[in-house]
C-alpha cells in the first residue's frame, strides 16, 4: 500500500475506533492490529529503524495513565482503599472502576501515538508533504526547504563546534553556545539570501502571486466558514443536536471550498505521478468498512457494544465477535507489506 | 486598509473560533445542565476539538501565508524554521530539564523583528516541520501549531512599546541587556506557563473522563476553571516554569546579538525594486537636467 491518502484513510479509521468505543475487547483489537502493521513494517524493512520498544512504551503508557486516574479520579462503587488528608485532587477513595478507567485511558493514548508513529514509518517525509493542498503552496515550499536543509544545519552546526573546539572555546555555562549559535544562524541566512537569489533565477513567483491570502472571494467564503463552525459548535455544546452537526458540516464546507478555489488557481507540476493499485483499493475498503461500521447502526453488527462505561460500578464489558472480526480490517495494510516482501531485497 | 482591516477581522474570527473550541470544557457544565443533558461526552469532543481547531489552523495559516510571500520571505522562513527545528532536534537530544525547549526564543525574536505574519508562520512551521521530521505528527500538532503561531504573532505586539525598534543603549558589547531584552525575556516567561496551559486544555478533558472530580454537570465556569487549575498544578505547573524559565535564560542570554543579526538583514530581506518608481525619478531627473 503505497498511496498517501489510503495510508490517511486507515489513519481515519484508527482513529475513529478509538474515539468510538471505550470497550476493553476492542480497543484490544485496535491495538493488536495497529502493532502487527507496525511490526511488519519493521520487519519488511519498509519502515525506518524503530527508536523505542513499542510494547514497553505502551505499557509505560497504561501504566501512567491509569496511576493519573487512580489518583484524581475518586468515583466507582467498588472501593479498594482511600488516600487520606486533604492534599488537592488527591485524597479520596481509590476505587476499582478508576483503575479500570484509567487503562482504558492509557490503551487509547497508547493507540494514538501508535498509529501515527505508524504512519511516520509507513510514509517517507516527502510523501506528508505531497499531501499539503495546492492552496498552502507557499507553506509547502517553506516545508521543502526546512526539510531540506536540517541535515545541513545540523552538519554546519558540528562543524561549528568543532571549529571553534580548536580554537580553545569551551562550554562551560550557557553564554558559552554563543559563538556557536551565531555563526549558525548568519551563515544561515546568508544561504537563504542565495536561495532567494537562486529560485528568483529561477523564475519562482516571477508571475502575480495566484495563490495565497490576496483574493477576495476565497477569504469571505473562509470568514464565513468559521463563523459557521463556530456558531455549529455552539449550538452542538448546548442542544446536541443535528442543527448543529449541519452547521459545522457547512462551515467546515465553506472553508474547503474557499481553499479548493484558491487552489486551482496554482498551478502545478508532478515529477513523478503516484500510481494506485490494487492493494490501495483494498486497503481503502477495509478503512470504509471499519469507519462505517462505527458509525452506522448495521442490524447484527451490534455496534451498540462499542459504548462501555466501567462507572458507577465495574461489568463485563458487551462483544459483538462479528463486530469484532470486522474491525481485524485494519491488518490489512500489514498483511499486503507482508505479501509483497520478498527477502531477497533486504 | 480595507484589505488590512478585513485581514484583522479574518484573524480574530479564527482566533477567536480556536479559542472557542479550546476553552470548552470551562462552560460546558453550565451549559449542559441548563439544556439538560450531563454527559461530558468525553469520547467525541476530543476529536471534534481536533478537526476544528484544525480548520481554523488552516485559515489562519492561509492568511498569514497570502500577505507575505515573495521569494526572499519564503526563502528566509525556511532556512529560519530548519535552524529552529535542529534546536529542537538538539533538546530531544541532549538530557535536559523536563519542559526546557529551546524553540520558542527564535520565534519570540523573529516575530518580533519580521512582523506577526512572519512570527505566526514560524511558530506553526516550527511545529510542523519538527513533528515530520522527528516523528512526531499527531492529532496534538493542530492545537501545538496554533499555540506556538500566536506565541509568535503576538511578539509582534511589542514592537509598538519600543516603536524605534532599537535600543537607545549603544551596544558595544554584543551581550548588553537592555530595556527591550528583559521585556522580550519576560514575554518569554509568559508565555511559557500559557502554552502548557493552552495545551493541556486538549487533553484535560480526555483524560479526566466524565465522572471524574474535575467535571460535574452544573458547575459554574469559576468552579471549573478551579478544578483545572488544581489539575494544572498537580500536572504541569513544574514542567511549564522549566519551560518558561529556559525562555528567559535564553533571551537574556542570546537575545541582543540574535536581535542585531535578524535586524541586519530584515533590510536585505525587505527590500524591494520597484522599476515604476525607478522611471519616475529618471524622469523627473532629466527634465530638471534639461
Amino acid at each position: 500500500m503505497r498511496q498517501p491518502w489510503a495510508w490517511i484513510l486507515w489513519l481515519i479509521a484508527v482513529m475513529v475506533v478509538l474515539t468510538v468505543t471505550r470497550n476493553p475487547f476492542y480497543l484490544l483489537i485496535g491495538l493488536g492490529c495497529i502493532f502487527f502493521v507496525e511490526l511488519i513494517l519493521q520487519k519488511t524493512g519498509k519502515g525506518m529503524q524503530r527508536l523505542f520498544s513499542p510494547w514497553k512504551l505502551t505499557a509505560l503508557i497504561i501504566l501512567l495513565a491509569t496511576i493519573f486516574n487512580v489518583l484524581t479520579s475518586h468515583y466507582g462503587g467498588t472501593v479498594l482503599f482511600t488516600i487520606p488528608g486533604k492534599l488537592p485532587l488527591v485524597s479520596g477513595n481509590v476505587t476499582l472502576e478508576a483503575i479500570v478507567y484509567g487503562g482504558i485511558n492509557g490503551m487509547i493514548l497508547a493507540g494514538i501515538l501508535m498509529s501515527f508513529t505508524v504512519l511516520n514509518l509507513a510514509l517517507p517525509v516527502r510523501d506528508l508533504i505531497s499531501l499539503i493542498p495546492r492552496a498552502f503552496f507557499p507553506v509547502a515550499v517553506v516545508t521543502s526547504i526546512a526539510v531540506t536543509y536540517l541535515p545541513t544545519t545540523m552538519r554546519q552546526f558540528y562543524k561549528i563546534r568543532e571549529a571553534q573546539s580548536i580554537r580553545g572555546h569551551q562550554m562551560h555555562t550557557l553564554r558559552d553556545w554563543l559563538p556557536l549559535l551565531m555563526p549558525l544562524l548568519v551563515g544561515g541566512l546568508e544561504h537563504a539570501m542565495q536561495l532567494a537569489e537562486a529560485m528568483t533565477a529561477r523564475g519562482f513567483a516571477s508571475s502575480k502571486p495566484q495563490a495565497g491570502g490576496n483574493q477576495a472571494y476565497p477569504r469571505i467564503l473562509m470568514l464565513l466558514g468559521v463563523m459557521v463552525l463556530a456558531s455549529g459548535w455552539l449550538i452542538q455544546l448546548v442542544s446536541e443536536s443535528w442543527k448543529g452537526w449541519l452547521l459545522i458540516l457547512f462551515g467546515a464546507g465553506l472553508v474547503l471550498l474557499g481553499l479548493w478555489l484558491t487552489g486551482n488557481n496554482a498551478s502545478r507540476t508532478i515529477y513523478r505521478r503516484g500510481r494506485w493499485n490494487w492493494e490501495d483499493a483494498v486497503g481503502i475498503v477495509g478503512a470504509l468498512v471499519v469507519i462505517s461500521l462505527s458509525f452506522l447502526h448495521v442490524p447484527g453488527m451490534g455496534n451498540e457494544t462499542l459504548f462501555y462505561d466501567p462507572y458507577p460500578l465495574l461489568g463485563l464489558p458487551p462483544f459483538n465477535p462479528i463486530l469484532g472480526a470486522a474491525m481485524m480490517s485494519l491488518l490489512i495494510p500489514g498483511l499486503l507489506a507482508l505479501k509483497s516482501f520478498n527477502p531477497h531485497n533486504l | 486598509m480595507k484589505s488590512r482591516l478585513f485581514s484583522l477581522v479574518i484573524y480574530l474570527a479564527a482566533t477567536i473560533s480556536g479559542l472557542m473550541v479550546l476553552l470548552y470544557p470551562f462552560f460546558l457544565p453550565a451549559i449542559s445542565v441548563r439544556s439538560g443533558f450531563s454527559s461530558f461526552r468525553a469520547g467525541e469532543m476530543p476529536a471534534l476539538m481536533t478537526l476544528l481547531l484544525g480548520l481554523c489552523l488552516l485559515v489562519l495559516l492561509y492568511e498569514a501565508q497570502g500577505q507575505v510571500m515573495n521569494t526572499k520571505l519564503i526563502a528566509l522562513l525556511g532556512v529560519l524554521v530548519a535552524i529552529n527545528s535542529a534546536l529542537r532536534f538538539i533538546e530531544t537530544a541532549l538530557p535536559g530539564p523536563g519542559g526546557f525547549t529551546p524553540i520558542f526564543f527564535l520565534i519570540i525574536l523573529v516575530g518580533y523583528v519580521f512582523g506577526g505574519r512572519v512570527g505566526f508562520l514560524m511558530g506553526a512551521l516550527t511545529l510542523l516541520v519538527s513533528g515530520l521530521v522527528t516523528g512526531g505528527v499527531g492529532p496534538w500538532l493542530p492545537g501545538q501549531m496554533f499555540t506556538a503561531g500566536w506565541v509568535g504573532m503576538s511578539a509582534a505586539l511589542l514592537k509598538h512599546i519600543f516603536k524605534h525598534g532599537r535600543s537607545k543603549r549603544t551596544t558595544k558589547k554584543q551581550s548588553a541587556i537592555s530595556l527591550e531584552i528583559i521585556l522580550l525575556a519576560s514575554f518569554g516567561f509568559f508565555w511559557g506557563f500559557l502554552y502548557g496551559g493552552l495545551m493541556n486544555l486538549w487533553q484535560w478533558p480526555f483524560i479526566i473522563g466524565p465522572q471524574a472530580q474535575s467535571w460535574t454537570a452544573g458547575l459554574s465556569f469559576v468552579d471549573t476553571l478551579q478544578r483545572y487549575l488544581a489539575f494544572y498544578l498537580v500536572t504541569s505547573l513544574v514542567w511549564d516554569a522549566i519551560a518558561a524559565f529556559g525562555n528567559v535564560l535564553l533571551i537574556l542570554a542570546f537575545g541582543a546579538p540574535t536581535l542585531q543579526a535578524l535586524r541586519r538583514f530584515q533590510n536585505r530581506f525587505t527590500f524591494k525594486y520597484s522599476p515604476d518608481q525607478i522611471s519616475a525619478v529618471s524622469e523627473i531627473t532629466k527634465g530638471s537636467a534639461g
